[in-house]
């Protein structure tokens, strides 16, 4: 995990003044896709192409996840927590973004992660966030949020960077929280180690319909939309 | 519509099309990019004020206070938190309407602007979610300013675009004007060529037409020699070269019925008195050439004057026409002398008999042969004086001297003592294609026709304002009587020298501009072939007005047609000599058959003069003849003789 840096590359990077041809191409090469993908979630595309790039581990990962989504469509929303924050836990092995995917900061999209099957706590919340997305929660009860973690306890003198997955069953209340840190969720109340900075989720993102979006070449320009541009190439549909 | 407005309106649209369609792909592409700032710089900001809100202690002050600070100081158009349950909790909005460009215009081009949306934490709970509107007022500034300058450059860009196009278009289609001149002078029978411009398509056209008029000129170059082949073998004598007996006296009638400037004149007829003689002493050849050298003695006198034919009757007898001469005695000694170069010392005596006579306007042909006959009879029997001048017809002249004369004509002149004669010329349905007008002059108490008057005018270089007072008649009688389809008057030689009449009789046409097109205007034929540049200068004058110009007495010089046919003649009248007996001369009728063909050709009408019996009038349709004029052709009794 790095250490917090000041680092103004959240969202910023240089934008490039669309001109209208290179808008017309990417709406036509981008509508095709979206048409291609369909409306929804195309699971067998996705487990072709973990295959075609990480290998046949990773398609066999995908197909768990699938197996793993049919199984939890119809249960209870806790249950369902548990069960992603345990598969997640346990497939994906802990790692920086340098060692996996040789750069200094990736947030890497779920079929990615699960293609490696390691990621850094970014990539670990945001596949739990998809998940839980695909099976149906709202987006209400859910936010990724920053935290800073005192490793080691709460009375630890090293902290870090970190991000987790919380859950608000209702809006008013403290969400419980899903982290790779620890094994269970609990609620943020017994979790001194976690100190809250910053939450987000989807939501404001899409106005108006997923093609709009797609079109947009602004799309990918902070991290946290270009992972959801990615998602959405990769045939990954999370609704409203 | 001209090909020039056609030209101008496909630049124009090409223009409108391009330059429009550039302002308005510039318009959208600018308005998506402002849209995609305003969205971009709405989602920043809500995260930033979310993130500093978020760090905060939640008291209520404290939460307006920074999103008030943050709404003054920034360019915003709306700031909102919203607790979870959905309770607005801090609310700013701008509420002024001054939109910075006018509001069609942003009805025309919206911009949507896409709140930013970002969630506002109390230490793990959610405190509230946060709303950013930036304002779109600079945005839609921006973007009518933009629109604007485009709109002004665009606009000089069409002008200018407009402006070049002028110039360009110009320059294409200069060929252009000189081609339809071309095409319109072929179309009105002058048959010209122009220099080949340098554009693909126009110098195809234009060698279309060159090589048109190059062909109509040899065409009529051919048909004119062949004709004049052809009228060699039949109209001439083939040992001496001179007129055939026939067309001799058909020219003599001709010469007879003139009523112009060379109306009257002289006939000479020489005679070998010992023919038989020599034939017996010389033998056939020998004889044969003597006559030949004599006849072309006789035709050398007869070349040095113009109007001058010479013709053989018989074996023996030779004859010599000088139409509108006086002298008889210079015109017998100039033959004599001619002769006696030819007659050398090793030749037998030749009794060489002379008579001329002169006749005037009108005279019979019989009685005029047989004057001279007596005259041959005489000297005959007189061996001193081989060559005898036969006194001249019993009708006396007016005046005897010049100088009455031109007192006469001069008082005649200033008092307009002039009438208009009307002789039909019919069509091929008989209609009257126009009425020939000679002039009758008073003088002293007389009207006297043309005939009479005119030689002596033309002596006293006087007939130059006798044809301005035609002409002016004639303007008059047709303004008075729109229902005359035509008027045809005769230009005499010296009116057509005259630059100064040219120039008179150009102003009186145009002060008659209805009367123009129904004036004809007669000229000799060897009169315009021998004044071609002042001929030509009339034509180009006069055309151009309406009047209709051609050729009389015509037929003589045909084969130089070519000449004349690129000035733009309407008719010609073709002389009695080839019309008289027409219905009796297989070969003749071959000669004017063609003569027709060639007029045709080139757009002319062929009117014959001199037609006299019906057998003629039936005959002459058949050869190609557009109209007829003569004694034999009256039409209703016409109103002739009236006072101008």
């Amino acid at each position: 995990m790095r250490p917090f840096s000041t680092r103004s590359d959240l969202c910023r990077s240089a934008r490039p003044v669309p001109s209208p041809l290179l808008r017309l191409c990417a709406f036509v090469v981008f509508a095709a896709l979206t048409w291609f993908a369909g409306a929804n979630t195309d699971f067998d595309r996705m487990q072709r192409l973990a295959s075609e790039r990480f290998g046949n581990q990773a398609g066999d990962m995908v197909g768990a996840w699938r197996r793993l989504i049919d199984e939890s469509r119809d249960i209870p929303e806790a249950d369902q927590l548990t069960r992603v924050n345990h598969f997640f836990n346990r497939s994906i092995q802990f790692d920086d973004d340098i060692v996996v995917w040789q750069q200094q900061d990736y947030w890497a999209s779920p079929l990615e992660t699960l293609g490696r099957q390691a990621g850094d706590c970014e990539d670990f919340a945001i596949a739990k966030y998809v998940t839980l997305r695909l099976l149906g929660i709202p987006k209400e009860r859910l936010r990724l949020i920053y935290v800073r973690a005192r490793i080691g306890g709460a009375d630890s003198p090293v902290s870090q960077a970190h991000m987790v997955l919380g859950y608000f069953a209702t809006p008013t209340d403290e969400p419980l929280v899903l982290d790779n840190l620890i094994g269970d969720i609990r609620p943020a109340a017994r979790r001194p180690d976690l100190f809250p900075v910053f939450s987000f989720n989807s939501e404001g993102l899409w106005v108006g319909g997923a093609a709009e979006s797609s079109a947009d070449p602004t799309a990918r320009l902070s991290r946290w939309r270009d992972v959801l541009a990615r998602m959405r190439s990769e045939g990954l549909e999370l609704t409203q | 519509m001209s090909l020039t407005k056609q030209l101008w309106i496909a630049i124009a649209m090409v223009t409108l099309l391009s330059l429009g369609g550039s302002l308005v792909v510039s318009t959208l592409s600018a308005r998506q990019y402002l849209q995609q700032e305003l969205a971009i710089k709405n989602m920043d900001n809500a995260t930033s004020l979310a993130l500093s809100l978020s760090q905060l202690d939640k008291d209520p002050v404290t939460i307006e206070l920074q999103i008030a600070s943050q709404f003054d100081a920034g360019h915003y158009q709306l700031i909102r938190l919203v607790d979870p349950t959905g309770t607005l909790l801090v609310e700013r909005k701008y509420a002024e309407h001054n939109q910075g460009s006018p509001t069609w215009f942003m009805r025309l081009v919206p911009i949507e602007t896409r709140p930013g949306l970002a969630q506002v934490l109390d230490g793990w709970r959610q405190f509230g979610t946060l709303t950013v509107e930036s304002h779109s007022r600079y945005a839609y500034e921006s973007l009518w300013n933009a629109t604007r300058q485009l709109l002004l450059w665009f606009a000089g860009g069409g002008l200018l675009c407009g402006l070049l196009g002028t110039l360009v278009l110009r320059y294409i289609t200069r060929p252009l004007g000189s081609m339809v001149e071309q095409a319109e002078a072929i179309g009105g029978r002058r048959f010209v060529t122009t220099p080949e411009p340098r554009t693909l398509e126009f110098r195809s056209v234009v060698r279309a037409m060159n090589t048109l008029s190059e062909r109509v000129r040899t065409m009529l170059a051919d048909e004119a020699q062949r004709l004049e082949q052809l009228r060699r073998q039949t109209q001439y004598d083939e040992l001496t070269g001179l007129f055939s007996r026939q067309q001799f006296l058909n020219q003599l009638d001709a010469a007879l019925s003139r009523n112009d400037a060379s109306a009257g004149g002289l006939l000479l007829i020489t005679r070998i008195a010992n023919l038989a003689e020599l034939n017996q002493r010389l033998g056939r050849t020998a004889a044969d050439r003597l006559l030949a050298t004599l006849a072309s003695r006789l035709s050398a006198v007869a070349e040095a004057h113009p109007g001058r034919e010479c013709g053989r009757l018989n074996a023996s007898d030779f004859a010599l026409l000088a139409a509108g001469e006086l002298d008889a005695t210079a015109l017998g000694e100039a033959v004599n002398a001619a002769f006696q170069t030819a007659l050398t010392a090793d030749l037998p005596h030749i009794q060489l008999l002379i008579a001329v006579a002169g006749y005037a306007e009108g005279e019979a042909r019989g009685s005029l042969l047989a004057r001279i006959d007596g005259g041959l009879a005489a000297a005959e029997h007189d061996e001193q004086h081989t060559l005898q001048i036969v006194a001249n017809h019993t009708d006396q002249p007016l005046y005897s001297h010049p100088d009455e004369w031109r007192k006469a004509l001069t008082h005649a002149l200033q008092g307009r003592a002039i009438k208009l004669a009307g002789f039909p010329v019919l069509g091929r349905q008989g209609e009257v294609l126009h009425r020939e007008a000679p002039v009758r002059l008073q003088l002293d108490g007389h009207w006297c026709s043309a005939g009479r008057v005119l030689p002596w005018a033309a002596r006293l270089g006087l007939v130059a304002r006798i044809d301005a007072l035609v002409v002016e008649a004639a303007c008059a009688r047709l303004d008075r009587h729109p229902e005359i389809t035509g008027l045809a008057i005769n230009l005499s030689t010296d009116a057509l020298r005259d630059a100064a009449f040219r120039d008179q009789l150009r102003r009186t046409v145009q002060a008659h501009p209805t009367a123009a097109s129904r004036l004809w205007i007669d000229i000799q034929e060897s009169s315009a072939l021998r004044h071609q540049m002042e001929f030509r200068d009339l034509c180009l004058t006069l055309r151009p007005l309406g009047c209709k110009l051609g050729l009389k007495h015509a037929g003589r010089s045909f084969s130089r047609f070519a000449e004349l046919h690129d000035v733009g003649l309407d008719y010609i009248k073709i002389s009695p000599a080839f019309i008289r007996g027409i219905d009796q001369s297989p070969s003749n009728k071959a000669f004017l058959r063609g003569l027709c063909t060639i007029a045709h050709s080139i757009g002319l009408l062929a009117i014959a003069e001199g037609v006299g019996t019906p057998a003629e009038v039936a005959a002459l349709p058949a050869l190609g003849i557009d109209g007829m004029t003569g004694p034999g052709i009256t039409a209703e009794p016409a109103a002739l003789s009236e006072h101008p």
